[in-house]
This record gives structure tokens, sequence and C-alpha cells, in this order.
């Protein structure tokens, strides 16, 4: 089943089409590679699609609804989770509370019912903590819970920041290079738990320059290149395109 | 002794004034200089409504607090797309308009003659008359407000507030409605500016638009970068060590003329230390970069 869906989108910026009418499709449970050279129109895709962008044209259907143009917020709550390159995490406040306040419609994020239905509040957090433990747990961050999120190492940080995407009940990750600067022992730990995600049925899109990831853990794939979708298949058959191996791989 | 006690509740007083103005500076990420203009708002509001319209101290309190809050809407919602330092900017223009007005509104505020006469509180039949009556009352008030400013802060309002500060769009990617957020957190800490308002007009029983200039607005600042912001804990240094600190000069014997100048480079040599060695303050957690 496509949940998200892509038609004719474009977007410039000054005379430069970025991204040129692009269709994509996702589907449910599906993980999907976006690869291409730098300067293709990826992350402004995925910038398009969470809202950081309006489309000068095109729409963007989720879930049968149109949310083209509509405010990253609003996207995010209908269940369009970002994951950043530059991860974005909230550097001076513990882990758990990274996790916590990614929580949707908290009561207590509204300050009068804050200070005056405390029961409901505090409820509301003890199952909020309970599930961040098993976040953290998920991702295998527990022994670091009360650490600044800044001391946390590169690979940790991501982790971190994929957690929070699953506290705010994304169904659809946009990852932007997930893997990208850490440890090869971090890239499989990251990996699995990517492909553990779409077996629990989540949307997964990822933006990634390592081939051998996108073989690994891809079911599809788009490939980019000034702006469009120049190829679209299998990794394979992606991969093993004649155009594709030129324009990006160079062979 | 009077004036020691006169120095407690002018603590209350700045206590209020700081913890609320670290909601937005500390919490929110946004640095504010217009707390002076919803002080004197909240201090005119109240006195105006007791004096010209006989209104008792509870009900004339409540509506300085929703009037402040009202018209902080007024400069949050324009300024929200503004970041950092433009958004000060925006919040100096406030100040320098609610001066303005204060001073030149001569049919509404008497403008630089002041409003002599602001009659104390009277609670529940009991009528505080001296300074030691005034300052249990300051003290109770400044409790309750610490309180709320507590709960707030410590609530997931207050945890999606530091987030906004971290990180606006990762905020907004996570599905925070930030823009709204901010302008409620600003109205907040208006709010509570005008309670101190009020506390001041009650407690001098006089009241004209010097006391709400920018100034003012930068000392209030300042108390907090000195002491800290992100916490309840740096404010409450801040705002001690900047009241006590210029009154212990008193002591030593330095002519008037001289010592009112050395308040001012103590003053301004603090501030350049602090954001030398100490950027986030004395006791403070977050530093802004």
């Amino acid at each position: 089943m496509t949940v998200l869906e892509l038609n004719n989108l474009s977007k410039s910026f000054g005379g430069v089409r970025a991204v040129d009418r692009v269709s994509m499709g996702f589907r449910k449970g599906r993980i999907t590679g976006l690869i291409g050279p730098n300067g293709a129109g990826k992350t402004t895709v995925f910038n398009l699609i969470s809202g950081f962008l309006k489309p000068d044209e095109g729409k963007i259907s989720y879930q049968d609804q149109t949310i083209t143009g509509i405010l990253p917020w609003k996207v995010a709550r209908m269940g369009i989770g970002r994951l950043f390159q530059d991860i974005h995490l909230f550097p001076h406040m513990r882990v758990v509370d990274n996790i916590l306040a990614a929580f949707q419609k908290q009561t207590g994020e509204n300050p009068l019912l804050a200070l005056f239905v405390r029961p409901k509040v505090t409820a509301e957090e003890k199952n909020h903590r309970g599930q961040t433990q098993e976040l953290l747990r998920f991702v295998g961050l527990s022994d670091k819970a009360n650490e600044l999120a800044e001391n946390l190492s590169h690979g940790q940080q991501k982790l971190l920041s994929i957690a929070r995407l699953l506290a705010a009940e994304a169904d659809v990750l946009l990852m932007d290079e997930p893997t990208a600067g850490v440890s090869p022992q971090m890239v499989d730990k990251i990996l699995d738990l990517i492909k553990r995600l779409a077996e629990n049925g989540r949307t997964v899109v990822f933006i990634e320059h390592n081939m051998n990831v996108v073989i690994e853990i891809a079911d599809w794939v788009y490939f980019m290149d000034n702006g469009q979708v120049a190829s679209f298949g299998s990794p394979d058959d992606v991969l093993g395109d004649p155009e594709v191996r030129k324009a990006y791989i160079g062979v | 002794m009077n004036y020691l006690l006169h120095i407690l509740v002018i603590i209350c007083i700045y206590l209020v004034l700081g913890l609320s103005l670290n909601l937005i500076v500390g919490y929110t990420g946004l640095l504010s200089l217009s707390h002076a203009a919803f002080y004197g708002i909240g201090a005119y509001i109240g006195t105006l409504l007791m004096m010209n319209l006989g209104l008792g101290f509870l009900p004339s309190l409540a509506l300085a607090v929703i009037g402040a809050m009202l018209l902080s809407l007024t400069i949050s919602i324009p300024s929200l797309r503004l970041k950092g330092d433009y958004f000060m900017l925006a919040t100096l223009g406030f100040q320098i308009i609610v001066f303005a007005v204060l001073y030149n509104w001569v049919g509404l505020t008497r403008g630089p003659f002041g409003i002599p006469g602001i009659p104390r509180p009277s609670l529940f039949g009991f009528q505080l008359r001296t300074v030691g009556h005034y300052l249990g009352f300051s003290v109770a008030v400044a409790a309750i407000c610490l309180g709320l400013l507590f709960l707030i802060t410590h609530s997931p309002f207050g945890r999606v507030l530091k987030a906004i500060r971290e990180d606006e769009m990762a905020a907004a990617a996570l599905g925070k409605d930030t823009p709204r957020l901010k302008v409620v957190a600003f109205s907040i800490a208006a709010g509570f500016a005008a309670v101190s308002g009020v506390l001041f007009a009650t407690y001098m029983r006089y009241i004209d638009p010097t006391s709400f200039t920018l100034m003012e607005s930068i000392f209030i600042l300042s108390v907090i970068v000195i002491g800290g912001t992100g916490n309840v804990s740096g404010p409450i240094a801040g705002t001690i060590l900047l009241i006590v600190l210029p009154e212990a000069l008193r002591f030593l014997r330095i002519p008037d003329a001289i010592a009112a100048n050395m308040r001012q480079v103590i003053y301004g040599l603090a501030i350049i230390l602090i954001m030398r060695y100490r950027p986030q303050g004395l006791l403070g957690e977050y530093r802004f970069e």
C-alpha cells in the first residue's frame, strides 16, 4: 500500500530547478533509498515533504490527504518524521528529556492544564517515562539516560534522534544519511534498527551515499540526478543500470 | 531596620521579575528588552483601576495581569518570525513605545508628574500599614509566583520551551507548534511582570514612567544574565547580588556623588567579567551562543 505519494513536484531556487517534476511513491513497511550525486535534489525532496519548503508545483499526499505546503509541525503531527543529516538534538538537555519532549499531544504542554490538572499530567508523564525507557532499550542507550545529549558520541546521537522520532509517533521516517560518519559497528546497529522498524510496519525513506548500505536494506531505490528521477526499481536493477553507473559511480 | 525590610521587599519584587523573564530568556531562548514595559503596564493598570474606578486590590491585580498578557500579544505575534537579535530589537521598540505612552498620555497617566497616593492593599479586612506588613505580603506573593513558575518550568510545557531554545527547527519537526508555545510563554512572563508592577506601585505608593525605562529592562535582563538562566537558582542569585551589592556600597564611606557612579561602574564591570569568564552566569545552566 502506498502511504506517501509525490506527484509532479517542482521547486526552483533562483533559476535552478532543484526538484524537477518528481513523482515518487512510498509503501508501508518498505524501505526506499534515495540515491544520486550531491545536488541532485534529494534533501530538497525531504524538505518539501516535511513542510520546510513549499513546492512551486505538484502535490504531496499522505494516506489519501493532500499535505502540500502545510507547516512542518502539522506534517510531523500527521506521522511523518524527519531525521536530519546533522541530527539536531536538544544538546543541553538530558537524553531522557530529549525523548520526553517528543511525545505528541501532551496535556502538560498547556501551562494551565499543567498547573491545574496535575493528576492527569502526572499519570501521562509516568506513562511517557515508561515508554522512554523502552525506547532507550530499543536503540541501546539505556545506560546513557541521564547524560546530556551533547556528551554522546556521533553514532549514539543518531540512535537518540531515531528514538526521539519514535516517541513522536512517526509512521513515515525520512532519514537523511542515517549512517554517515559513524563507526562500522554503529552502522550495523543503525541498519538493524531500520530493518526492525520496517518490519513493525513503518515506512522508511532514506538518503544514502554508501551503496553497500543501499543493497543491504533497501527494497526500492530512486536514483535522482539534476532534480529529476532518473531511475527507479529494485537496488540490483538501479545499481546495475549503465546510465546510473555512468552518472553516479563513474564506471 | 525599616531600611533592611525595604531591601527585602525590593528583592521580592525583582525575584518575580527575574524569574518570569527567565521563562522567556532562559527557557525559550528569546532575548527580551521589554520586561520593564510589562512591569510598568501592570503598575499603571493596577493603579488606575484602584484609584479611578475604586476597584479592590485583588480585582485590580487580576485585570493588570490579564491586560499585560493581552498587550504582550501585540509584540509577540508580529515578532514571531524574528530570531535572536532581531527579536530583541522588536522588544526594544515595544519598550520605547510603552515608555512614550506612559510619559505622554498625560490625561490618563499624568505623564511625568506621576501618580501619588496609591492606596496600600487591604486584604480580607486587614489593612497593610507598615513596611513589615508589606514585607510579609510581598514574601507571600513572591512565593506564590515562584511556586507557579517552578511548576510551569518543570512541566512538559517547560520542557518543550527548552527544546525550542535548543533547536526550534527540531522541535517543529517533532510536531510542536513552536509559534504558539513562544507566544504563550511570552504572555505568561508578561503577566508575572505585571504582578511585580502592582506590588511595586502599592508598596511605593507613587509611580511615574521613569521606573519603567529601557534601563530598567536592561537591569532586569542583567539580573538573570549575571545570576544565570535556564534554572531557578540562577535568577535568585542574580537578584540578591544586584540588589544587595549596590546597597552594601552605601556603608563604605564614599561621598554620595561618587558612590552613585561607582555603582554603575561595578555593575557594568560585573556584566563584562561574567560574559568573559562565565557566560552561563553564576548558577545558570544555559549559555548564549
